[in-house]
């Protein structure tokens, strides 16, 4: 029987959870799988539709989640096995070897800088736009903000050969190449899975040229870019020759809507994400034109159908009723053509750009399934969690004890995954709360 | 038997003044003659004589103005160079190439028309008659209800987002043509006016715009079962060389009919060897009947036919080569004619059957995806094994059962076809086996695999303008590649592209021209089957 809550997963919904849990004084794992907690939206320029600053709402709360007395965060950890029952769980979780001492790191950026790769290796944290080192820090903001050493880059590591700079480097002497995983047993009374989601590789999607054409990219690719924390210090700019992009193309549903690729669902956010690009490009620079090509507008939320509005009125966003059937390149100036059938007045039409950004499906994350099977909770044909009952127990599973939140389940935006966040919460606190009061009334029930 | 019948196709000038002056002067002639006047006899194509017998004619006169008589010159030349070549596919098909005479008949020269009719008369007694004319007609299928193909094909499924009509080749160049437009008409239940429209027959089926579409909305099927109702209202789509192809397609449904069409493989250099029964069989398809309906534009057709064969021999097969083959049947399916597709499919699967083929390898993409994905639906208990030639060769060349003695130094460019590409997923076997060839080396368009441009004609119904700007824009294409030859597996893509070359140009003639090559053809040679072949440069039509 424990009283803690285990939560799979650091991202926003996550961080709700456990610093609701932690508020209540109830006590918290986290497990993260990255180096970091925070998820997407710790990579994200801004949020729809208040254009805040994403990072700038977020970080405290990581910091806040981070440092709270009541909640453990284990990073670089990945949950491989569950049994027992609610109030009395045993998991088994993975920790990776981080090799560097996570107590003693200050964050310095010393080891990173005196990394013999440094700036060698694509930095997947900036969608490869930039490079880092086998010792790095995934990103400014990262939450712990401790140095990790990639084990499969690394050359003492990989390789066995390395003057290991990073080592004297280091004033802490918090590199510690000995550091071996391990596998540790966590006792908990109830489980909330918040693992969010992964963004569709729209490579197979031939007909974009994705992969094939410098100037295309996908959304997450462009939030890097336009981020002002992010590689380029926020300065659009296209691969192919560095110039400011004037004209932009948002392609909708990507891979999503699209039976095709296995994901028929709607992803419920990109309408107005594509719309949150356009208004920050325009605010970068108010000569760029934007045009978002969607299949249908889902501005459903509150206030979302007022800001495409403005989008188009303050900011001179075109929204053009198409999905487009290809792209194709100028051979010599990188500009594309976007290829699509104007529904609205009919009649199949050429546009130029100079970049095309594709809202790309979100997904489950590769291999969830095993955490899935490992939990025993049921998924959809997706490898999105089930809840038990869509309308009247949207956090429940199939496991009594183990809640659902956040993107893991269905796509959705901030707003929605924070909401479940803290109804997970709530349930799994009642869970505990039914399990302490069986303990208390079981002593009650002996002493008599 | 009773009098023969027999079409009397007689130009104005000559033979129909000769036969009148037969009619005038009391010349006694057999009765069972049907004359139809045309203006010359280079009018007469091959579908019209084709036709007739088609229609159960016993034996077809053209009959003409003596040579250098013409009034237009050269027109009964025309028509000699034309008969000729109808008696070579009378032979195929095994009616005879003599129920087919071709006469010179003066205006005054009533009993030479009158003694030709008796002697024609006479011989077609002997020959017997016309097999197909008393051969059980097929019914035609009946036209499928607009909701029905609606249903079969998750078109109701469109949310009508135009990625179809973006993809599209044909709307590109036509706005009047837009898949999206299409289904959008017919979710609005005005199906009734696609039968009748031009636009049902523009399509290339090529499944571009099936490749991308988000729904799965099979619009190639769509448009191919929407055409059974047009067919069934009398419209055709126009096929090209006045439906000839339709006529041996249909003329080989029927019954009583026995071909005789493997005299190409007699009298070969390489000797390919083949058998009449054996587990493989290669199916040869209608390349025999292109070498005479398309020879001028394309010679190398059966050359296909043979180095496929002697392909296969070098990977240590003794294929079957069926005499009595049937045409697979694709054309007519797609043309909206199930119900002899259907005929066909039977007949062929009991010639095979009867051989005791367990294995079929195909050359053509088209017979390749109709005999593996259409025959199983018609033919019951089908279980033969189909496979594409290329697809047999990947195979054998990655158990290292195969490789190439000779080299090839070209530089190639592969066209994937539609129905071996998108329709059956074939995209890796031919680039494999050409990548296996010493000296060749791959190149690939702007556009590839899935998203391969379609040669622009598909069943012999969409030939026009929008065909050939398609056609330009694709050689354009290899041709910006630097490769040296287009190589395609499809002999149909061959003709089509070689047949776009053949006439005028738009624009620079050096920005579009090519050479163009079978995948055999290529691959017989690396295997040293044939001696480095030239490749054939498509040439302009011979002046004749």
């Amino acid at each position: 029987m424990s009283e803690s809550v285990l939560i799979i997963g650091g991202g926003v919904c996550g961080i709700q959870a456990a610093l609701d849990l932690g508020d209540k004084g109830m006590h918290v794992y986290m497990v993260e799988k990255q180096p970091s907690i925070g998820g997407r939206m710790a990579l994200l320029d801004k949020v729809f539709p208040t254009n805040d600053c994403s990072i700038c709402i977020l970080a405290p709360k990581m910091i806040t989640c981070f440092n709270h007395p009541n909640v453990d965060v284990l990073t670089c950890s990945e949950v491989e096995g569950l049994t027992g029952k609610a109030g009395n769980f045993k998991v088994k979780v993975r920790k990776r070897a981080r090799h560097v001492d996570e107590t003693k790191c200050t964050g310095c950026d010393a080891c990173t800088q005196a990394c013999a790769l440094a700036g060698r290796i694509p930095d997947e944290w900036n969608q490869n736009f930039s490079m880092r080192g086998a010792a790095y820090i995934p990103f400014m903001q990262a939450v712990p903000r401790v140095a990790i050493i990639d084990e499969e880059r690394c050359l003492l590591l990989s390789k066995g050969k390395c003057k290991s700079q990073c080592i004297e480097a280091c004033q802490r002497g918090a590199i510690d190449f000995k550091q071996k995983e391990e596998v540790v047993t966590l006792e908990v009374g109830a489980v909330i899975v918040a693992t969010g989601l992964d963004i569709y590789d729209p490579t197979p999607v031939t007909e974009y040229g994705y992969g094939r054409f410098a100037n295309v990219i996908h959304s997450m690719e462009y939030e890097r870019l336009i981020n002002a924390s992010g590689p380029t210090g926020g300065h659009l700019k296209r691969r192919s020759d560095d110039e400011r992009p004037k004209r932009i193309a948002y392609i909708q549903c990507v891979g999503a809507r699209d039976v095709r690729s296995g994901h028929p669902y709607c992803c419920s956010v990109c309408c107005m994400y594509a719309t949150k690009d356009s208004m920050l490009a325009y605010m970068h620079h108010d000569d760029t034109e934007n045009i978002i090509f969607y299949t249908d507008l889902r501005a459903f939320g509150r206030g979302f159908d007022e800001y495409i509005r403005r989008g188009a009125d303050e900011y001179g966003i075109t929204y053009v009723r198409a999905r487009p059937g290809e792209i194709t390149e100028d051979p010599e100036t990188k500009n594309l053509y976007v290829w699509y059938d104007d529904t609205e007045s009919g009649g199949v039409k050429k546009m130029e750009v100079d970049m095309v950004v594709l809202s790309t499906a979100f997904v489950p994350p590769p291999g969830i399934e095993k955490l899935g099977e490992a939990l025993g909770v049921k998924m959809d044909e997706f490898d999105f969690f089930k809840a038990q009952d869509d309308l009247l127990a949207p956090m429940d599973t199939n496991v009594p004890g183990i809640y659902i939140a956040g993107a893991c389940t269905r796509p959705m935006d901030v707003t929605d995954a924070v909401t479940q966040g803290g109804g997970a919460a709530d349930r799994a606190a009642q869970t505990i709360k039914e399990f302490v009061g069986k303990k208390a009334s079981a002593k009650a029930g002996s002493g008599r | 038997m009773a009098e023969p019948e027999i079409v009397a196709f007689v130009c104005n000038w000559c033979a129909y003044a000769g036969a009148d002056y037969a009619g005038v002067s009391r010349i006694q002639y057999p009765t069972n003659v049907r004359l139809v006047r045309v203006m010359c006899s280079g009018r007469v194509e091959p579908s019209f004589i084709l036709k007739a017998f088609e229609e159960g004619a016993d034996g077809v006169l053209v009959g003409g103005c003596h040579e250098a008589d013409c009034h237009y010159i050269s027109g009964n030349l025309k028509a000699r160079d034309q008969v000729e070549s109808t008696k070579k596919l009378l032979t195929l098909l095994g009616l005879g190439a003599d129920r087919l005479r071709i006469k010179w008949i003066n205006a005054n020269e009533g009993e030479v028309f009158a003694s030709e009719i008796a002697d024609f008369s006479k011989a077609l007694k002997k020959l017997g008659p016309n097999p197909l004319a008393k051969a059980k007609k097929t019914a035609a299928a009946p036209p499928i209800d607009a909701d029905e193909i609606m249903k079969r094909t998750d078109a109701y499924l469109c949310v009508e987002c135009g990625k179809c009509t973006a993809s599209c080749p044909v709307s590109r160049r036509d706005s009047e043509f837009s898949p999206r437009a299409t289904v959008e008409q017919s979710l609005e239940k005005l199906h009734g006016e696609l039968e009748t429209s031009q636009q049902l027959w523009d399509c290339l089926t090529c499944r571009t715009c099936e490749e991308r579409c988000p729904y799965n909305v099979r619009f190639s099927e769509f448009i191919r079962d929407s055409r059974v109702e047009a067919l069934d209202l009398g419209l055709d789509g126009c096929p090209t060389q006045s439906g000839q192809m339709y006529s041996w397609m249909r003329m080989m449904a029927a019954d009583g009919l026995t071909q005789e069409r493997t005299s190409w493989l007699q009298g070969l250099k390489t000797k390919p060897k083949a058998t009449a029964k054996s587990d493989v069989m290669f199916f040869v398809g209608c390349l025999p009947h292109f070498d005479v309906s398309h020879g001028h534009i394309s010679p190398s057709s059966l050359d296909i036919a043979r180095n496929s064969v002697a392909i296969l021999n070098a990977a240590g097969i003794t294929p079957v080569v069926l005499p009595d083959e049937r045409c697979c049947g694709h054309d007519l399916l797609f043309a909206g004619d199930p119900a002899r597709f259907e005929a066909l499919a039977k007949k062929n699967a009991e010639l095979f059957k009867a051989a005791g083929v367990k294995r079929i390898v195909v050359s053509c993409p088209e017979g390749y995806q109709t005999l593996a994905s259409e025959y199983p639906k018609v033919v019951k208990g089908w279980d033969i094994d189909v496979m594409h030639i290329s697809e047999l060769l990947a195979d054998r060349i990655d158990a290292g059962k195969l490789s190439f003695g000779n080299e090839v130094a070209k530089t190639v460019t592969y066209q994937d076809p539609c129905r071996l590409g998108r329709y059956m997923g074939v995209y890796d076997a031919p680039r494999r086996v050409l990548e296996a060839i010493p000296g060749v080396e791959l190149v690939e368009m702007e556009h590839s695999g899935a998203d391969a441009i379609c040669c622009g004609v598909s069943s012999w119904v969409s030939c026009g303008a929008t065909a050939k700007s398609i056609q330009m824009a694709r050689l354009a294409e290899a041709k910006a590649t630097g490769a040296d030859v287009l190589v395609t597996a499809c002999p149909k893509c061959q003709i089509h592209f070689r047949c776009a070359l053949s006439g005028k140009v738009p624009g620079d003639r050096a920005a579009v021209d090519i050479p163009i090559e079978d995948f055999t053809s290529i691959v017989a040679e690396a295997l040293g089957l044939v001696e480095a072949a030239k490749p054939a440069k498509a040439k302009t039509r011979s002046k004749s």
